[in-house]
């Protein structure tokens, strides 16, 4: 019986490649709303939501309530207190990149952009130590499978 | 010498009343700037060196009378009660960031330990007796402030001075030879908790960790302009705004006085227009509000001497001094509320968009801070661009490592119904024991999760509780050695689960989890999900 389930988890896997890379992707994707659903209220929660949603092509259930204190008009020169030209593009340069980073980024201001992103970065580290401790239960279990059946 | 007779007949004159007062508090405040005071008419645009040494003297004298311990505790109490202002003065002032954008903003998290370790350390000086007060923590969140804020500021005022001219207030007080002044200065002006006592200079102390924190390493002189003047304004417009409350006659002698005072101090540096500034600051005074915030604020204040002519007119609170000295009285200082009552900088712009920038700002480099915190090995980096870079590298870092987990998750995921069958034989039911609430939810995940189609279901919860509730591992691999018969089970473990997993859950969480079960229920290994639940 082993055998056969090594076989079988061997033919699969080989198979399965396709299905390996859907899988992920599928894993990927509900860790993704796992992450969204864990800070609800969050601006960048709800914009990774509408993400994952379209992505599933249903319609969001846009409850966006947020709003965006709009800052967007807010040019990161503000964020410079008097630095050069030069600084303020770079700095300027990476708030985009942030922004592109941080789901729902894109329409915040420098100063939400940064209280999305502390949190953002909070779930985010949740969000690995769980799946993290979810990857060595399973390969415990994994273990202990092959233990028990071999 | 003349003037230390004076001083010591002043000193004398109002250490008599000063015990008295002292304990009743508030009229205390009256004597001890007085002989500052007169001091300062006596002495408005003294030299510095001079004037350290007429203080010294003044320190000094005191030490000769007979009722000097009293005295000594009884200032030594009002000392440590302004100790509370000028600490909160001096860290807010002291914040890592550039000077120029120095906020009293600095991170709660940081202020009030310091703080109280500062505190809690004058309490323990063994000043000759009367128990420090500053047992608050002084600062923006100057909540517990005593009902004595004039009696702090004339404390407050008197400390820095002596600690100005490393005065052997700390020999009065015990501390330490009065002849050592810079050692005097150094270890009194900890112990008096005033961080305000930066002005002179003192770069090592006794407590490194408090001095370093409050105040910055200055040398006597003019390095140290701004900063004592900034620790003096603030504490001098508090001082003056105390005056007022406390004692409205005062009121002229303390805006006149506080205005030379700050001559004095800036003298130390500064080749402001003192003459100017000598003038205005009276009215800056009356018209200064009380709130820490702004006092924080104040000492945010960039060199400059425009900022005395800015201060009124930044002003945005429009109250009267004498009205906001009453209001003093009424409360403690208030939280900052920054989006009224901004004091403009020095040698900035004062109208209402530049304002509301430097708030901005101000807002900006705390979140900014905070992201360093969380950013883990981004306290040596300066810049915002480079700051800004470590973010970036940190939070697609994580991404990477949530892509990457998710596709180990993937392979580790049996592929097969009879691995899954076995798995959930083997793992899923210790629901029996008595298991940790936070283990529920990974085996849940776990049976989820080899359930087939609902992954993406199973994950989330999965994700979800994870999120909620760390997994101990250690018992989730201890519940998983366990083998428990499916079918014995299968109705406890139901009912265990829904009991235990009630609180846990987010609603949702379960209806989804329910729907996966759903869906899996012509299955063999549906009774167990069931069951799960």
């Amino acid at each position: 019986m082993d055998e056969k389930h090594d076989h079988r988890a061997m033919f699969s896997s080989e198979r399965g490649h396709d299905g390996f890379v859907e899988r992920s992707r599928r894993i990927k994707m509900a860790a993704e709303m796992g992450l969204a659903r864990s800070s609800r209220g969050r601006h960048w929660s709800r914009a990774l939501r509408r993400r994952l949603l379209r992505r599933k092509g249903a319609t969001s259930g846009g409850s966006c309530g947020c709003k965006d204190d709009s800052s967007s008009s807010k040019t990161v020169e503000e964020l410079g207190v008097g630095e050069n030209e030069d600084d303020a593009v770079e700095v300027e340069a990476r708030v985009h990149a942030l922004q592109r980073l941080v789901p729902g980024g894109e329409e915040l201001g420098v100063e939400r952009l940064f209280e999305e992103t502390a949190d953002y970065i909070e779930a985010l580290q949740g969000q690995v130590s769980a799946m993290r401790a979810l990857a060595c239960l399973l390969d415990e279990l994994e273990r202990d499978k092959r233990v028990m059946s071999g | 010498m003349e003037k230390e007779g004076f001083w010591g007949q002043q000193w004398q004159a109002t250490g008599a009343k000063l015990p008295p007062e002292l304990n009743s508090g508030s009229a205390a405040s009256d004597q001890l700037p007085q002989c500052f005071l007169n001091l300062n008419w006596k002495q408005p645009m003294a030299h510095d060196a001079d004037f350290e040494s007429a203080l010294s003297s003044l320190v000094s004298s005191p030490c000769s009378n007979p009722p000097a311990s009293a005295d000594g505790s009884s200032i030594g109490e009002l000392i440590g009660r302004l100790g509370g202002i000028c600490n909160s003065n001096d860290i807010s002032a002291s914040s890592p960031y550039p000077s120029a954008d120095a906020s009293c903003y600095s991170t709660p998290l940081n202020s009030p330990p310091k703080l109280n370790l500062s505190v809690m350390d004058h309490r323990q000086q063994g000043r000759g007796g009367p128990p420090m007060p500053v047992n608050r923590v002084p600062g923006p969140q100057l909540g517990p402030f005593s009902a004595e804020p004039g009696f702090e500021d004339g404390a407050a005022r008197l400390s820095c001075f002596a600690g100005r001219s490393s005065g052997s207030f700390a020999g009065q007080f015990g501390f330490l030879d009065p002849g050592n002044l810079s050692e005097a200065s150094r270890s009194q002006c900890p112990k008096a908790g005033f961080g305000s006592c930066v002005g002179v200079g003192q770069s090592r102390s006794e407590r490194p960790a408090h001095l370093e924190m409050k105040m910055r390493p200055k040398i006597d002189g003019s390095s140290t302009a701004e900063e004592s003047e900034v620790g003096n304004g603030p504490e001098e417009s508090s001082l003056s705004d105390r005056m007022t409350a406390e004692a409205s006659s005062l009121r002229g002698i303390t805006d006149n006085n506080s205005g030379k005072w700050k001559t004095a101090t800036k003298r130390k540096g500064r080749r402001a227009p003192l003459s100017s500034s000598a003038t205005n600051p009276p009215a800056n005074m009356t018209e200064e509000e009380s709130s820490d915030a702004k006092r924080c604020k104040t000492a945010d204040r960039k060199g400059g001497a425009k900022n005395e002519v800015a201060k009124p007119k930044t002003e945005k609170n429009g109250h009267p001094g004498h009205r906001e000295g009453k209001d003093n009285d009424h409360q403690p200082p208030e939280p900052p509320k920054d989006y009224i009552h901004v004091r403009a900088r020095r040698g900035q712009a004062t109208d209402a968009h530049s304002l509301a920038e430097r708030v901005r700002r101000e807002k900006i480099s705390k979140r900014m801070k905070f992201l360093q915190d969380l950013v883990p090995g981004c306290n040596k980096v300066t810049g915002k661009a480079v700051m800004l870079d470590e973010i970036i590298n940190y939070v697609q870092s994580l991404q990477r490592q949530i892509e990457f987990l998710s596709m180990k998750l993937a392979t580790l995921n049996p592929q097969t119904d009879v691995s899954m069958e076995n798995l959930l034989r083997k793992d899923i039911y210790q629901s029996r024991g008595p298991m940790p609430q936070p283990v529920f939810p990974a085996e849940i995940g776990t049976v989820l999760s080899y359930a087939h189609q609902p992954q993406t279901i199973a994950l989330q919860s999965i994700v979800t509780s994870g999120l909620e509730a760390q997994f101990s591992l250690n018992s989730l691999q201890s519940s998983l050695r366990q083998s428990q018969s499916l079918q014995h089970a299968t109705t406890d473990a139901y009912t265990d689960a829904s009991s235990q997993l009630g609180g846990l859950w987010e609603d949702d969480l379960q209806n989804v989890a329910q729907t996966g079960f759903g869906q899996n229920h012509g299955q063999t290994h549906t009774g167990h999900l069931k069951i799960e639940l």
